[in-house]
């Protein structure tokens, strides 16, 4: 049968897997050249605008590429915020250069790890990189709980990751008795807030650049979420464990038959988890300068609706990091759209579910068209 | 957001045009304003009063919900700076992330004022609060005389109990404070007439406060004596009294002494009716018009990092005092305006 042309270029343009950084593209573009049109302003384009949105990506993509690999195996990690909350406290609590005691005197580690005068590496050059080491440590350790729990209990990993979420959450409330943790390092802040390259685009004709026309162009935090990216990227498509990943998550008890080791793979992915969402924690928490008991709360949605709009299944065996960048690409510049385009606060969030809506059914009707392709 | 917004925009809005002489705006001026989920009538006035007067003053507003998400509203201010706003009105999560906010505003030379919940540190950006000690103290004030009588005549030690706001909010820390700084007034100059205190964590979450007050009351069924940090708890308080036969007016022997801070239109009519006997008022109009004031101010001067506190008193409105500091309460004035039968 013959088709058309520009019926040709789009069954090519919804299955290739570059899809949605080019419906990101075309919904970014689009918007930054027809809000002009209708009188509204043109702050879209603007490069501070847009290294800012890049500035919003890295730490949703740190905690995003874990959940990418927990949904491979097939499950899934409800617990990804508060092992956020819970690392960035106890990494505030370690670091924290002066504690009050008005605040946190009914802490439960007041006057053994906090302090009038801190935490226990309070003032000490290596507060930060203890501090760091330590986060991601805890990260990995409930990880590994959570994967030890899924596959030793035979508990669904919905379940398991629930009763995490709800008592590191908790956890993170008791110990800090619900207070931000302040006075952090400078060495850590600037992991979530320093630049390595700055740009200015004009002529210098003054002594002094106003800082708002400087912008970022790599951060601490690029090079962070890029190198995590990268590793996990390596990790799926380079190593054994990918395969096994994909193998698992395809179909677990085929794959334990063929000599899969199933339950060590499903608990390394956890702890992989566990360690991406640390390092989210690192950098929300750097950027914002306090330890945060109630930090991830609200973002769970964000991680995992940016994973599958990056083509990942929820049902497992199907993923990829190339995609969630682009799902977290489609997902930050989305909201800086529909800020644009000055709608009501109080409708941003349901517009944003009616088009991601329409960005899943845009992949569901790819996905068929790919296996239509694979069975010609 | 509140289903009867509409409704508080045009009582607030009203309010305000009749109460507030403003600074003249120039138009064109493009201000963002930053908020948290509007969960109570004070943020929701607060809110409709801040962008509806700006917008008539020819002020174009980019409204901005961070969802309760410091790290969100911080994104937002920074997308606010990029799209070269003249000025930033905030209300943030807590007083930790301001300070950072309120940085990354000034290191970006916009100027921005901080709305009723103020930065730890106040030296930095415009600040705007209520002295929530003064307030609760005046509150509590109250009703400790009240509880006073009882006691005397009785002999029976009062058991209070506080509901204590999210703590890392230092509107929370000074209520706190205001509250416990009457009760040990009292226990000093009559020995042995507070129990001590029972706190219960509400985190600001209505669904919190009624499973945290359910335990409590159960643990404690004597306590006789509940100060709610923010007024929009008053209804929780009900729905876990009033089955246990404590949710009486005053004059009965199983009222309770109760009391409150905000001075929205509930209060006001609980205090009317009998069941509520004090509730602190932090002045919603004085607080709009001070911020929009300032900042205006600023923008015109030029000034890019304009520095002040600004202290909204604060009073209390009680059982004894409604009848004639009624119109002083921006809750009353609503509830007057019939905002409770719509």
């Amino acid at each position: 049968m013959k088709t058309r042309p520009l019926q040709s270029l789009l069954r090519r343009l919804l299955i290739s897997e570059y899809f949605v950084l080019y419906l990101t593209i075309v919904m970014f573009t689009g918007a930054a050249l027809i809000f002009p049109q209708v009188g509204l302003s043109n702050t879209l384009g603007l490069p501070f605008n847009i290294s800012n949105q890049f500035l919003n990506m890295w730490p949703l993509l740190a905690v995003a590429v874990g959940q990418t690999f927990v949904l491979i195996v097939g499950g899934i990690d409800l617990s990804q915020g508060s092992i956020m909350a819970i690392t960035s406290v106890v990494g505030a609590m370690v670091m924290s250069s002066a504690l009050d005691p008005a605040m946190f005197d009914r802490s439960p580690f007041w006057g053994t790890l906090m302090r009038p005068e801190g935490g226990v590496l309070s003032g000490s050059p290596l507060a930060a990189p203890v501090g760091v080491l330590l986060m991601l440590a805890l990260g990995i350790g409930i990880g590994f709980f959570n994967g030890f729990v899924i596959t030793r209990f035979r508990i669904a990993p919905f379940m398991a990751t629930l009763v995490s979420m709800i008592f590191f959450s908790a956890l993170a409330l008791w110990i800090t008795q619900s207070r931000n943790i302040p006075s952090l390092p400078e060495d850590f802040i600037r992991l979530g807030t320093g630049d390595i390259v700055s740009v200015y685009l004009g002529e210098k004709t003054e002594s002094t650049i106003p800082r708002r026309e400087i912008f970022s162009a790599i951060a601490y935090p690029t090079v962070i979420a890029f190198a995590l990216a990268i590793f996990g990227s390596f990790l799926l498509n380079r190593t054994a464990l990918g395969r096994h990943m994909f193998a698992i998550g395809t179909n677990r008890r085929s794959a334990h038959i063929s000599g899969v080791p199933t339950n060590r793979v499903i608990i390394l992915v956890y702890m992989f988890s566990g360690f991406c969402a640390a390092v989210s924690a690192i950098l929300y928490s750097a950027r914002l300068g306090i330890g945060q008991p109630s930090l991830g709360n609200n973002l769970l949605l964000d991680i995992v609706g940016a994973v599958v709009i990056g083509g990942t299944s929820l049902f497992g065996g199907k993923g990829s990091i190339k995609g969630t960048v682009f799902g977290v690409a489609f997902f930050v510049l989305l909201l800086n759209v529909l800020n644009a385009a000055r709608l009501s606060p109080f409708i941003i969030d349901a517009v944003k579910g009616g088009i991601i809506l329409l960005a899943a059914l845009l992949d569901v009707t790819r996905t068929r068209l790919v296996g239509q392709e694979g069975q010609l | 957001m509140h289903k009867n917004s509409k409704f508080i925009a045009g009582l607030a809005f009203t309010a305000l045009l009749t109460a507030i002489p403003f600074t003249q705006a120039q138009a064109g001026l493009r201000i963002c304003f930053g908020f948290q989920d509007l969960e109570t009538e004070f943020w929701v006035a607060g809110h409709l009063a801040i962008t509806q007067t700006l917008r008539e003053q020819g002020v174009e507003v980019l409204e901005y919900n961070a969802n309760e998400d410091p790290n969100r509203q911080l994104e937002q201010v920074r997308e606010c700076i990029a799209q070269g706003v003249d000025g930033i009105i905030i209300i943030p999560q807590d007083g930790d992330s301001a300070v950072t906010i309120v940085k990354e505003a000034q290191a970006n030379d916009i100027p921005i004022a901080v709305f009723n919940r103020p930065p730890n540190d106040r030296s930095s950006g415009i600040v705007v609060v209520a002295d929530n000690v003064s307030a609760t103290e005046q509150a509590v004030e109250f009703m400790a005389q009240q509880a006073l009588v009882k006691w005397q005549v009785t002999g029976k030690t009062i058991q209070p109990l506080i509901l204590v706001g999210a703590l890392q909010d230092t509107n929370a820390i000074g209520r706190r404070d205001g509250f416990f700084n009457v009760i040990n007034r009292y226990n000093e100059a009559y020995p042995g007439m507070f129990a001590e205190p029972i706190e219960v964590a509400t985190e600001w979450d209505a669904a919190t406060a009624l499973a945290n007050l359910e335990a409590a009351i159960t643990a404690n069924p004597d306590v006789d004596f509940i100060f709610t940090s923010s007024d929009f708890l008053f209804p929780t308080i009900r729905s876990v009294l009033e089955p246990r036969g404590k949710w009486v007016p005053r004059g009965n022997p199983n009222h309770v002494f109760m009391g409150g801070l905000d001075g929205d239109a509930t209060a006001c009519m609980l205090i009317e009716q009998g069941f509520v006997d004090a509730t602190g008022v932090q002045d919603l109009f004085l607080e709009a018009e001070l911020t929009l004031n300032a900042l205006l101010e600023a923008i015109q001067a030029g000034q890019t990092r304009p520095n002040e506190v600004l202290l909204d008193p604060g009073f209390a409105l009680t059982a004894a005092n409604i009848q004639f500091n009624r119109n002083d309460m921006w809750g009353c004035v609503l509830y007057d305006q019939g905002f409770l039968d719509k």
